[in-house]
Parts: structure tokens; C-alpha cells; sequence
């Protein structure tokens, strides 16, 4: 089941740094810096969407992502802009309603992601956040809405949102083990038996 | 007054009082699920409301982790099962965007048709269960005498009366059955004149009245708070409804209104729901009109027409692939796939629809194998019901049934 994603991430990871051929080796230091250069190009710069030039323009952190295949903006900012940047959007862009929280384990991260909708211009925008061992803070006072969905999203993954007032389990029972949407989470663990907790 | 002083809460006339902590559910017919409310009481006023849920946790997102896109498919269904349609669309249009795969007309007008009647079929399962809620029991048979016949319907079109899995990456399943056209419009022309009698019963019942107008109140801004959608946030005022705002499908070659209310009470809910179901009623007649190729049997006679312009063609000893095909707009499957192996590329794409609950959106990222690297489900029920307790601290216990039973709130969507 694992190895097709272990074949693609491994036959992704070595390609860099097999560049030394004989004649870069033979510059001797300098070389050294050579394959790094032409990697540059190799990662296209994605162009800011509407939303991600409005807040960059505002003098927030964010990295633009590019466009879903139907054309839905994504940013990624900082845990630490993560606020200034929520109420930038729900009170400048009019993002007035949370659709969803959400989070992805990327295996080496794991990420939040919050679907945002605005009823005035009819876009939605995806906003996401790396969590910072596992910690985020919480969208609660911008959006209510997260209360639960953030519930949700620490119950299944296991993301610490700080400042949530109220940060429990919401679907699985409270005393439940791990968080079931990681990836590296065990489905035939003896612990999570019923009978025998 | 007594002399005798137990200490503790005293109202004014002396009586000793306390807060009761009354558990509503798991268990419990009016939640029409598994949901438990732990309930604190100041006689009848509720103090304190907090909803339980996760008792109809299946793990439908985790399950999209272990099986390829086809076999997880089936299990959609029983997020929402009342109107299974909307989350097979969602999914299987997130899958569509992803691939690019093509879409012929006539499939959009056949999911548009099945997807508005399932939309009556759950309004009317509403309309039946929240007047029993109410305590009317006789309004239920009418709702479920309705609805039988959209069951009939479906039954005819997909071989099962609630779990459909009838959509397919790029088409349907299989086309119309040859005069299914006629029997839905010989149903959907029959059916306003139900639905007044419907508003006959209740809309103007003292009883019904008394438990509804200005009961519930929900405003625009609490709804935009907890992120409540459809037919409670229309009760509103604001016409917010993604058919008209961002359309999909062909929605946006058919004409209809949307209902909106005036105050935001389970009145307004009530009545919303009902000018919902006529509107859906104009949608499908419009669809049943304006589909690409008409009745099935149309289809057929044509494709019949086309092989034989090929096989006069092929024994004239001309390119039979010169005589020009069906329209591919006619088609049932734009795009021919093996199911079983189906790989989409990567991506990743947030589709949302207007289900009969409100926005149901689907998130879903592909890695580029068999199996979904992430599927996420944003159920309407999930926020509309998190308004709850917001709706009822500080209101009559008796209201209870009546307000939760207006947010039409659908427990294994909520789960999931």
C-alpha cells in the first residue's frame, strides 16, 4: 500500500545533489555552487492571485500557491500573521463565512487549511498554514464558525489551535488514542480494542 | 416563609430552586439521528445547551484513504442519505475537474433532474418528520405519499430507492429508461397541486402557527457566525443560494427564483422549504424541455440511424468514420474509463454544491494514484447545527423539538 508514494518521494529526493561530474569536480570549490544555480528556474514562480497580491500589499507574509483546477485562489501564510491575515481578508476582501477547517498531513508537516467564501463577491479562497509543532492559533475570535471545525480537525490530526476556547474532542470518544487522519496512524493497534481500554 | 433554611437557590417566593441537568439522547426520536443534548434547565428555561455528537462517526474521510476512487463511490452514499445525490455530484465532479474528463450535456440535465427531485423528496421527509415533531401525525402520510413516487422514480432510474451510486466519473451509470421523461413530468406536473394541499393543512393552522412564527429567531449575522447555509439562512432575507450566486452544472440556463423569508423564524424556515419545492418543480420541467436529445428513445433511434449510415457507408466502401456520429452532447459517458484502475492526475480541488441543507462542499487532493490522498466532507448539518445552543439559551424547553427540528439537521452528515 505504501510503496508506490515511497518509490515517487525517493526517486524525487536524490536527484540534486548527483551532479558532480569530473569537470565540475575539478573547479574545485566554486563548483560546488553550480548545480544549485539552474535549480532555480526548475521551481516556476506562481504569479500572486487577487487575493494573494491584496495581502501581500498589506504588508502580510504570504506565499502564493497558485489556483485549484477550478480556479479557487490558495495562500499559505505564517502561524504568525495567520490573525492579521484572517481579519484582513473577513473585514478588507469580504470573506465573511468559514466554509470549513480543515487540515492535510503532508508526512512532514501537517497543514490547516480554511475554506473561506465571501457572500458579497461569490469566491471562495483557500487559506492554509503550516503548523509549528503542531501548534496553530485559533481563527475563533475572527470566525465562530471554527469552534467546531477546528474541534475537528485537532481530534483527527491532532492540531493544537491556540485560543480556542473549548479545544476537545468532537467526534471520537474522549478517550480515544492518536488522531486517525495522520498518516503514520496504526489502523490495527491492540489499544484500540474497546473491550479491553 | 418557612423558618426552616436549607441553603440554596431561593426565587422570590420563597421556594427553594435548582438547576436541572436533563440528558436528551443518544437515543432520542425527535433528534432523528444519534445526537445528545446535555440540556440545563431553570424550570422550563434552558440555561445551558451542549450538543454530543460523534456517535455516527464512520470515517468516511479515512476510509477514502484505503480504496480506489470507484470502490469508495458507494459509501458516499451514506454520508447523507437523504439526498445522496449532492454529495455523488460534488465527488464526482471533483474528480471530472481534476482529470478534465468531458461531460456531455445531457448527463448535467439528467443530474440536475435527479439532484432537484431528491431535493423535494428530502424537503418532504422534512415536511413530514417536523410536523411530527410538532405532534401532527397525519401530515406525515401525505409527505411519504410524495415521496414514494419520486422513490418509484429513482427506483426505475438507478435499481435502489435511497443509496443511488448512480453518477460515474465523466457520466451516469446508464441512460434514462425509455419514457421515464414522461413519467417525471406526468409527476412533477401533478405535483404543486400537493404541495397546496400541504399549505392547506398547515400554513394557516392556529396550532402549527402558535408553535412556529416568532419562535427560533436567527439573524444574518449569527448565521454568517456560525457559518449556518440554505434554506435557514434564505429564512433570513438574503437570497444566498450557490445555484444563482456561483452557478454549476447548466443552472445557469434555467430560470427560477429564490424564495427568501422576512423574520428568520422556524415559520420562515417552514415556508421557505415549501416555495423551495416549487421552485425545484420549475427547475426539473425546464430540464425535462430542454435536455439534449430528448426521450431515450430518441437516442436510441439515432445511434440505430448512425450504425446504419456506417455499415451503408462501409459497403459502399467509404471511410465509415467520415458519416458524422451521435451529438456528443446525447451521450451518457463523454469519456470511456476503467473504473476499477482509474488513476486520476494530481490535483487538488474544493467542489461545493446547494444541497437541500445548505452549502456541502467536497475537498479532495489526488497524488496521482488509485487512491485519494485526502477527502474531506464539509456537511451543511455540521454548522447549521453548532447554531443550537446559540438559538436556544434563554428560550422555552417546548421550543426545543421545534426549533432543532426547523434546522433540518441530517446526524450521519454531521458524523460523517
Amino acid at each position: 500500500m505504501e510503496t508506490p508514494e515511497n518509490d515517487i518521494q525517493k526517486a524525487a529526493i536524490p536527484e540534486a545533489p548527483v551532479n558532480a561530474s569530473p569537470e565540475t569536480a575539478a573547479k574545485a570549490p566554486v563548483a560546488a555552487d553550480i548545480p544549485s544555480e539552474p535549480e532555480v528556474p526548475a521551481t516556476p514562480v506562481i504569479p500572486a492571485g487577487v487575493f494573494g497580491s491584496a495581502l501581500a500589499g498589506a504588508g502580510l507574509t504570504v506565499e502564493n500557491l497558485g489556483n485549484d483546477v477550478i480556479g479557487t485562489e490558495m495562500v499559505r501564510t505564517t502561524v504568525d500573521d495567520l490573525l492579521k491575515v484572517a481579519a484582513f481578508l473577513k473585514d478588507k476582501q469580504g470573506f465573511d463565512l468559514l466554509l470549513s477547517c480543515t487540515g492535510i498531513d503532508w508526512k512532514d508537516r501537517l497543514e490547516s487549511v480554511y475554506f473561506l467564501y465571501s457572500t458579497t463577491k461569490h469566491v471562495y479562497l483557500s487559506l492554509r498554514v503550516n503548523a509549528v509543532d503542531d501548534h496553530s492559533p485559533s481563527v475563533y475570535p475572527i470566525w465562530n464558525a471554527a469552534d467546531w471545525h477546528e474541534r475537528e480537525t485537532y481530534d483527527l490530526f491532532g492540531i493544537q489551535y491556540d485560543g480556542h476556547p473549548n479545544l476537545i474532542r468532537i467526534l471520537m470518544p474522549d478517550d480515544w488514542l492518536g488522531h486517525p487522519l495522520r498518516k503514520d496512524y496504526k489502523l490495527n493497534d491492540p489499544r484500540l480494542v474497546w473491550n479491553e481500554r | 416563609m418557612s423558618t426552616l433554611q436549607i441553603p440554596g437557590v431561593y426565587t422570590e417566593q420563597g421556594l427553594k430552586t435548582e438547576d436541572l441537568v436533563v440528558n436528551i439522547g443518544p437515543q432520542h426520536p425527535s433528534t432523528h439521528g444519534v445526537l445528545r443534548l446535555i440540556t440545563t434547565l431553570n424550570g422550563e428555561v434552558v440555561k445551558d445547551m451542549v450538543p454530543v455528537i460523534g456517535y455516527l462517526h464512520r470515517s468516511k474521510e479515512k476510509m477514502a484513504e484505503s480504496r480506489s476512487y470507484f470502490q469508495y463511490q458507494p459509501t458516499i452514499d451514506r454520508v447523507e442519505y437523504l439526498s445522496s445525490f449532492f454529495d455523488h455530484s460534488v465527488f464526482v465532479s471533483g474528480i471530472e475537474s481534476i482529470a478534465k474528463l468531458k461531460v456531455p450535456k445531457r448527463v448535467k440535465y439528467i443530474r440536475m433532474i435527479t439532484m432537484e427531485l431528491n431535493r423535494i423528496s428530502s424537503h418532504l421527509l422534512w415536511f413530514g418528520t417536523f410536523l411530527l415533531d410538532l405532534g401532527a401525525t397525519s401530515t406525515l402520510f401525505y409527505a411519504f405519499r410524495e415521496r414514494e413516487e419520486i422513490f418509484k422514480l429513482f427506483e426505475d432510474l438507478t435499481g435502489a430507492r435511497m443509496m443511488y451510486n448512480y453518477y460515474r466519473f465523466g457520466g451516469v451509470n446508464a441512460d434514462l429508461p425509455v419514457g421515464w421523461i414522461e413519467q417525471c413530468r406526468e409527476f412533477v406536473q401533478s405535483f404543486p397541486a400537493k404541495i397546496d394541499e400541504y399549505e392547506t393543512i398547515v400554513t394557516k393552522n392556529p396550532i402549527f402557527l402558535d408553535r412556529t412564527v416568532g419562535i427560533g429567531l436567527l439573524d444574518f449575522d449569527t448565521c454568517m457566525r456560525y457559518g449556518v447555509t440554505g434554506p435557514s439562512i434564505r429564512a433570513t432575507g438574503i437570497p444566498m443560494d450557490l445555484r444563482k450566486d456561483a452557478p454549476y452544472l447548466c443552472y445557469d440556463e434555467v430560470k427560477f427564483d429564490v424564495p427568501v423569508g422576512t423574520h428568520g423564524d422556524v415559520f420562515d424556515r417552514y415556508l421557505v422549504r415549501m416555495a423551495e419545492m416549487r421552485e425545484s418543480v420549475k427547475i426539473i420541467l425546464q430540464c425535462l424541455d430542454q435536455i439534449p436529445g430528448g426521450d431515450t428513445a430518441n437516442v436510441i433511434a439515432k445511434t440505430k440511424e448512425v450504425e446504419a449510415a456506417k455499415e451503408a457507408a462501409k459497403a459502399a466502401g467509404e471511410d465509415p468514420k467520415a458519416v458524422p456520429g451521435v451529438d456528443p452532447d446525447w451521450l451518457s459517458v463523454g469519456q470511456k474509463i476503467n473504473l476499477l484502475t482509474y488513476k486520476p492526475p494530481a490535483g487538488e480541488v474544493y467542489h461545493v454544491c446547494e444541497s437541500p441543507r445548505g452549502m456541502l462542499g467536497c475537498h479532495m487532493i489526488s497524488d496521482g494514484t488509485a487512491k485519494a490522498y485526502r477527502v474531506k466532507w464539509r456537511g451543511a448539518s455540521f454548522s447549521n447545527l453548532s447554531v443550537l445552543p446559540e438559538l436556544m439559551i434563554g428560550k422555552l424547553y417546548p421550543d426545543l423539538m421545534a426549533i432543532f427540528g426547523s434546522l433540518d439537521v441530517i446526524l450521519p452528515e454531521v458524523d460523517r
